[in-house]
């Protein structure tokens, strides 16, 4: 794993444009739609901006087709302001229709917003599930299943009852402390936490019967596709939600966890950072044997960001780059890099 | 507890608790402080051994302290201080710290209070002693029977008649009257004069409307008013539309004012003479109450002295063993109200003055806000006006049109109800009438100066898209004329302070009610199986599914809507059958006696209230029936403690 600058055939990185968003407060957060043209900021003010580039004339019908945003020299301007959240908002993301938004707050509280034409958005829920303040959250990369992270150590999965509301069908309990940070599997059958108990986690809706259970590492448990319930049943047909994987090796508080598709298959890479600067990179590979996962360290970068603390990890999304990361630290720097197949 | 949700999201804060900023300053009363004395001297504040401030100027203290107290005593160099109380009414002002103290705050109006009040004025003399008054509101008798028909039909093997909410007024009557009420009435004809002012108040905002102009400002569409959660969320958090919202009381305060000011007056008792309890499905109500607004200055008195919700009454009638199964003697016998207009009521001058009881005004069972309108258009109307409806998103949001014969729309209205619903007929009033959805970011964002960006072109389009359609308005492009917010999901008979949906034993959740009670079998001895302090007042513990001992299953959800819909049905019961369906339908064909009786009964109260109809009586008309509501500077710009 190195730094971007040392190879040539590395992207290149600079800053292309800042947004002065005339947030009242602090960004805690963005999020791109999944078309790349629009951008969603969370802010403590307790808004939510909506943001898109306005197009330059001439560069009008560049960049469109390919689903690259085409990130001319156009003005960022605010399409719309979500309004609700009473106090900070901690997080925001689309879904992978873009058609819902959802953000979240101190105020305890989680909101669905479906995106309509013209700029518009109309509130679907307003869900007062959580007793602490909500961290984040996590769309899953293809159904309509959101998740959420809590300061109340839980985590909680929605769904929506086409005949009523938003409703919350499973907590996850198992952390010691604040649920940071959420990431699903790109396969989108596996949800990874980071927590303030210094722990990663990994949960699985498994098929795994009382009896089965009891003889953990049975060939026939295995992990199912998340679909989400029926809205009659509360329950969730034959599985339920176990914990596959704890992993203790950060010695500080985790605050951060992305997990991109990588290059070596499987289940992809999981890649943490936290308060002990270290950025961690993990491969996934699924045990036909059990449905316990037992991530492997392939890379582990101390002091990231000096000896500050690392806040956020991302993969990037493109094809072909599925082994380039960012962190971002308290040092206020953005660092960009590379897993290093060779000295894997 | 149950706040509703509007209100409880305005006041979740994890951090804030009560502190110097939420004490209102203590007013100075005594005279002309000696101010003169202390200009730039130093004054420190002593405490006595009875516990009382003093403030001192700093000199003479530092003389000799140990004379201190006699000195203070013979009130010679200290001024004492009030010491600072803080009551329900005081912290309304930020409300921030309703979640934490809630339970302080609620013991100012509970059940207890009630009880306490009563022994009190027992053995009070005749100068203090008050008339204590009952108002009971239709939503919360209709969970009241609704649970009563449950528990019965579970506990007995023979198939019942539904217990309709007369049965229950009249049990509650007795049982009232029994623990010191000698006055026990339903608010429906508090209501009905509410909806009168309320469709008063409609014709003034159209007119002014139809004016244009700077008057037209704010004028329509027109909200709701009835409902403390939407009014709290409204005055903490969208500001501006607060011109949008109905000045006209709620039935409750129209309540409080007929029992202070026109029963009390016929009485011979001055307001605070009269001790008015009221019963309501809805926690927030409590908080209506204690407003500012409902505080008469002259008497020291609130027009509601005391909000209790469904659940709190339930909770009086165990603590005095009342059960609510039995019948009471006549309850069944049709009532007055909608028998032939009893003409000796109406013009006696008798002490003993009843209200029509249970009147059923049609249309939504949160008070018919909505329909009144629509039906009083309906009536007005030159030509025939045609009454559609459309169910928006889900049932607790739908429009309603009225069209003439040529296909123009003469009204548009919604019902919209649940605290989701309500932010999207939020949003959709501030982007039609053009005001800013809020503070905050949103107004500098939206108005930054960026010259033909996307929103610019997406109006053109908009604009373009209108021009093609023709003049004629179509549905989707009119704004709305009037909308019925309400804060609870399924409206007021879902209110928080309703008592706790009973589920048929053996976790069979498909028994409807009034079925034969085939789904449990067992008798159980009481004839109420049920856990009485899960569903008392401030104790219960919110969501969790409790197993009682006699079995029975209590969904304490709040919001459970199978439950819901049955108390809705419950509302609608009459003693005639016939009644339900075109009651529910809105055809507003039930103006059986009753109406006529509180049409007359209106005219009465009103010009005995207001005189006669000039501008004195007029302004008179808008102090006792209307209100004004107070936005709340929101405390979001103030970043002392940032919390990631």
């Amino acid at each position: 794993m190195e730094g971007s600058s040392s190879s040539g055939s590395d992207p290149a990185f600079k800053s292309s444009q800042t947004i002065h968003t005339e947030h009242l407060k602090t960004v805690r957060a963005v999020a791109w739609s999944p078309a790349g043209k629009t951008l969603a900021t969370a802010s403590f003010d307790s808004n939510v901006g909506i943001w898109e580039q306005e197009r330059d004339d001439d560069a009008d019908e560049d960049g469109g087709e390919d689903g690259e945003a085409g990130l001319g020299n156009g003005e960022w301007e605010c399409i719309g302001t979500l309004e609700g959240h009473e106090t900070e908002c901690k997080s925001v993301a689309y879904s992978a229709s873009g058609t819902l938004l959802a953000s979240c707050s101190r105020d305890k509280s989680v909101w669905i917003w479906e995106v309509q034409p013209d700029a518009e958005f109309e509130c679907m829920g307003v869900l007062l599930e959580h007793s602490q303040d909500v961290k984040c959250v996590a769309w899953h990369p293809q159904e309509e299943i959101l998740a959420s992270g809590s300061y109340d150590d839980t985590i909680k999965l929605y769904v929506d009852d086409p005949s009523d509301d938003w409703y919350c069908f499973t907590t996850l309990k198992g952390h010691d402390s604040t649920v940071w940070s959420l990431a699903w599997s790109p396969c989108g059958r596996y949800l990874a936490s980071a927590s303030d108990d210094k722990t990663l986690r990994i949960w699985a809706y498994a098929d795994i019967s009382a009896t089965a259970a009891e003889n953990a590492g049975e060939k026939n448990n295995k992990v199912l596709q998340v679909k989400p319930p029926s809205a009659l049943t509360s329950g969730q047909g034959d599985g339920r939600w176990v914990q596959v994987s704890v992993v203790e090796d950060a010695e500080r508080s985790l605050y951060s966890v992305s997990w991109g598709k990588g290059k070596s298959g499987g289940l992809g890479w999981v890649a943490s950072v936290g308060g002990d600067g270290t950025l961690r990179v993990y491969d996934i590979q699924e045990d036909p044997s059990s449905v316990a996962l037992k991530p492997k360290l392939i890379a582990s970068i101390p002091d990231a960001h000096g000896v500050y603390d690392v806040n956020g990890v991302s993969w990037n999304p493109r094809q072909g780059f599925e082994d380039v990361l960012a962190t971002v630290g308290d040092d206020g720097s953005v660092k960009i890099w590379r897993v290093d197949s060779e000295k894997r | 507890m149950a706040f509703s949700g509007a209100l409880t999201l305005t006041d979740l804060n994890d951090f804030i608790s009560p502190s110097q900023a939420c004490i209102k300053p203590v007013e100075q009363t005594n005279g002309k402080p000696k101010q003169e004395e202390y200009v730039g001297a130093k004054t420190e504040i002593v405490v006595d051994s009875t516990g009382s401030y003093y403030e001192v100027s700093s000199g003479s203290v530092e003389l000799n302290t140990t004379t201190l107290p006699s000195r203070v005593n013979n009130e010679i160099s200290g001024t004492k201080l009030e010491q600072a109380q803080i009551s329900l009414n005081d912290c309304l002002a930020c409300s921030g710290c309703i979640t934490s103290a809630e339970s302080v705050l609620i013991t100012l109006q509970s059940h207890t209070e009630v009880f306490t009040f009563l022994e009190h004025n027992q053995d009070a003399c005749d100068d203090t002693k008050k008339l204590p008054v009952l108002s009971i509101a239709p939503q919360s008798l209709a969970s009241l029977a609704t649970a009563l028909s449950a528990s019965l039909s579970s506990s007995s093997t023979s198939s019942s008649s539904p217990i309709t909410p007369l049965q229950v007024l009249r049990r509650v009557t007795t049982f009232c009257n029994s623990i010191g009420f000698p006055h026990v009435v339903d608010i429906t004809f508090a209501r009905h004069l509410a909806l009168q002012e309320h469709v008063l108040e409609f014709e003034e905002r159209k007119e002014r409307d139809s004016k244009g102009g700077q008057d037209a400002q704010g004028a329509l569409p027109m909200l709701a008013s009835a409902c403390p959660g939407w009014i709290c969320y409204a005055e903490k958090a969208h500001a501006e539309m607060l011109p949008f919202v109905a000045t006209t009381k709620s039935p409750q305060q129209v309540m409080g004012t007929l029992v202070k000011e026109w029963l009390g007056t016929r009485m011979g008792l001055t307001p605070d003479k009269v001790y008015h309890v009221s019963v309501m499905p809805c926690y927030d109500k409590k908080l209506e109450a204690s407003r500012q607004d409902f505080y008469n200055d002259v008497y020291s008195t609130r027009d509601v002295d005391c909000v209790i919700t469904t659940g709190e009454l339930e909770l009086m009638m165990k603590e005095r063993g009342w059960d609510l199964s039995v019948p009471v003697p006549g309850e069944l016998d049709e009532d007055i109200s909608f028998g032939s207009l009893p003409q000796s009521l109406v013009n006696s001058n008798a002490d003993d003055i009843r209200f029509p009881e249970l009147l059923q005004h049609p249309g939504s069972s949160s008070g018919s806000y909505l329909h009144s309108i629509i039906f009083h258009l309906q009536r007005k109307s030159d030509v025939p006006l045609t009454l559609t409806s459309k169910v928006m998103r889900n049932s607790d949001y739908e429009e309603f049109l009225l069209t003439t014969p040529t296909g123009k729309i003469a009204f548009k209205g919604a019902k919209c109800y649940g605290f989701r619903n309500l932010q999207n007929v939020v949003r959709k009033v501030g982007r039609e009438r053009g005001v800013r959805t809020a503070g905050g970011a949103a107004g500098r964002m939206a108005g930054r100066a960026t010259g033909g960006g996307i929103r610019d072109r997406m109006k053109r389009k908009a604009g373009a898209a209108t021009n093609g359609a023709g003049p004629e308005e179509n549905a989707d492009d009119k704004g709305y004329d009037y909308v019925e917010v309400m804060a609870c999901p399924g409206g007021c008979v879902n209110g928080g302070g309703q008592l706790k949906p009973i589920l048929p034993k053996n976790g069979n959740q498909t028994s409807t009610l009034g079925t034969s009670g085939a789904a449990g079998t067992s008798v159980d001895a009481e004839g109420y199986p049920r856990d009485w302090e899960q569903n008392g007042g401030g104790t219960g513990t919110g969501t969790d599914t409790v197993q009682t001992q006699s079995g029975v299953v209590m969904n304490a959800k709040w919001g459970d809507k199978d439950w819901t819909g049955k108390v809705e049905v419950t509302y609608w019961l009459t003693g005639e059958p016939s009644s339900l369906s075109s009651a529910i339908s809105g055809s507003g064909s039930s103006q059986g006696g009753g109406m006529a009786w509180a049409d007359e009964m209106a005219v009465r109260v009103l010009t005995e209230m207001c005189g006669s109809d000039d501008d004195e009586g007029v302004k008179t008309r808008r102090r006792l029936f209307r209100t004004e509501y107070h936005a709340v500077q929101s405390d979001v710009g103030n970043g002392l403690a940032v919390k990631w």
